[in-house]
């Protein structure tokens, strides 16, 4: 039986960037394959309904500056197609950075992993994957390239606040480094083989004894996009660590940002969450 | 577009059109059929084969997309009548139900112990995480995994001596 996956489709490979930005500037109807992990599967879900799907695929495979993770005394740069496990493997993941190689952990399966890029799981414009939270929290800048080829750079809240919006390459991601960091990270699948996260959640702070200070709290996935709990980082910093503060900080909340597309058990869980991180912390 | 791609190290050029994926290649132009069909949306592991020693699916991996790299599919572990040792110990172990997974796990598993020869339990279940068994043999598949395991970490050990 010969199969046919996928509609017909024209394949442009470019080499170089500023090939790969006029190209995603000129054509129409044209899709991103970065990992391809989500792209294809669209793409045939899309055929079976009888949808149109896009006629052309741009590949950044081929370009080389935009694979690697580099690091310097200040942060570390993760350009965007380093695939999760590149990044989980990274002897580079050290003080703030670490959290990243629990997140890419828990990255759907190994042959997914070993396919899906960093850029992919930013910018594919699903609400439920894994970086964004993370990237948030730990304050990164976005670095894009468009047709005019002038680098861009926005904050990773910036870029999600825009519902992960872009007609540019996304280049790489710098992420600040942060010694005095303390973390930590959550996130909830509904059954073992079901790789999609329900909620994941990121809180980061810096304390001076037991105050909270410079807290990022950001949220993914049963939310509309990752965005920042202002609220209750505004709570955080006028605190101090206690056993109780989890249980006082579900006071806190930004209400509104846990209502939007989330039934009742997940907002609980998100609860449940807030208060198992902070008190990590607390600890 | 003639493309070139290598295949068990032997190279193939194929006049490939952009929409056709690696899976469809391997089954119906060059009647790898090793590489099975299931799921076709990356969840059952059943076309996994290898590329640059990574477990791979290649059901979302657009074949012309992967000129230049090293593809391994299941039709390339045995040398000749002698099977790889991971195929010799699958079928030792008894790991082989009703066997339609068991190239996709044979390739993830290679994957593993090329790089790993000495894998945890934990080690193994996670690199195995994308291969479904519906027979729900895995504890004599992770039997087959420590037994190969040993015959390659011996094959690692001569090599560095």
């Amino acid at each position: 039986m010969v199969l046919m996956l996928l509609n017909t489709l024209t394949f442009h490979a470019p080499k170089t960037i500023p090939e790969a930005a006029r190209l995603f500037a000129d054509l129409k109807d044209v899709k991103i394959l970065a990992g391809g992990t989500f792209l294809l599967n669209s793409l045939k879900l899309l055929k079976t309904k009888g949808t149109k799907t896009a006629a052309h695929v741009l590949s950044l495979a081929g370009i080389q500056d935009l694979k690697g993770i580099t690091v310097d005394p200040k942060g570390l740069t993760i350009r965007s197609m380093t695939t999760i496990t590149d990044i989980f493997e990274s002897p580079h993941l050290k003080d703030n950075f670490q959290v990243l190689r629990t997140v890419c952990r828990n990255i759907s399966t190994t042959p997914i992993r070993n396919m899906a890029t960093f850029g992919g799981n930013l910018t594919c414009r699903y609400t439920w994957t894994e970086m964004p939270a993370v990237l948030i929290a730990l304050d990164a800048r976005m670095h894009f390239i468009g047709p005019d080829g002038i680098p861009q750079e926005t904050g990773a809240e910036d870029f999600f606040k825009n519902a992960a919006r872009t007609d540019k390459i996304f280049t790489h991601a710098y992420i600040p480094r942060d010694t005095g960091a303390s973390i930590a990270y959550r996130r909830v699948k509904k059954m073992s083989d079901v790789d999609v996260p329900l909620l994941s959640l990121c809180v980061k702070t810096n304390l001076k004894g037991k105050q909270w200070s410079n807290t990022r709290v950001s949220i993914n996935s049963t939310t509309v996009f990752a965005q920042r709990d202002i609220l209750l980082e505004e709570f955080l910093d006028r605190s101090q660590s206690h056993p109780k503060l989890g249980e006082e900080a579900l006071k806190h909340l930004t209400v509104s940002i846990y209502d939007t597309r989330s039934s009742e058990y997940k907002q609980h869980m998100f609860r449940v969450c807030i208060k198992t991180a902070i008190e990590e912390i607390s600890r | 577009m003639i493309v070139s791609l290598t295949i068990n190290g032997q190279k193939h050029d194929l006049d490939l059109k952009g929409h056709e994926t690696l899976l469809e290649v391997l089954r119906d132009r060059l009647s790898m059929t090793g590489t099975k069909t299931a799921c076709q949306e990356s969840e059952c592991g059943t076309c996994t084969v290898m590329i640059n020693g990574r477990a791979i699916l290649s059901c979302i991996t657009l074949a012309i997309n992967r000129q230049g790299d090293d593809i391994t599919t299941i039709e390339g572990l045995a040398k000749g009548d002698t099977l790889h040792p991971v195929q010799q110990a699958f079928l030792d172990c008894g790991a082989v139900q009703c066997g339609f997974c068991i190239p996709g796990l044979i390739m993830s598993t290679t994957a593993l112990l090329e790089k790993n020869p000495r894998p945890s339990q934990e080690e193994i279940e996670y690199a195995l995480d994308g291969n479904i068994c519906r027979c729900a043999g895995y504890p004599k598949i992770f039997d087959a995994v420590r037994a190969a395991g040993k015959v390659m970490s011996k094959v690692h050990e001569n090599k560095n001596q």
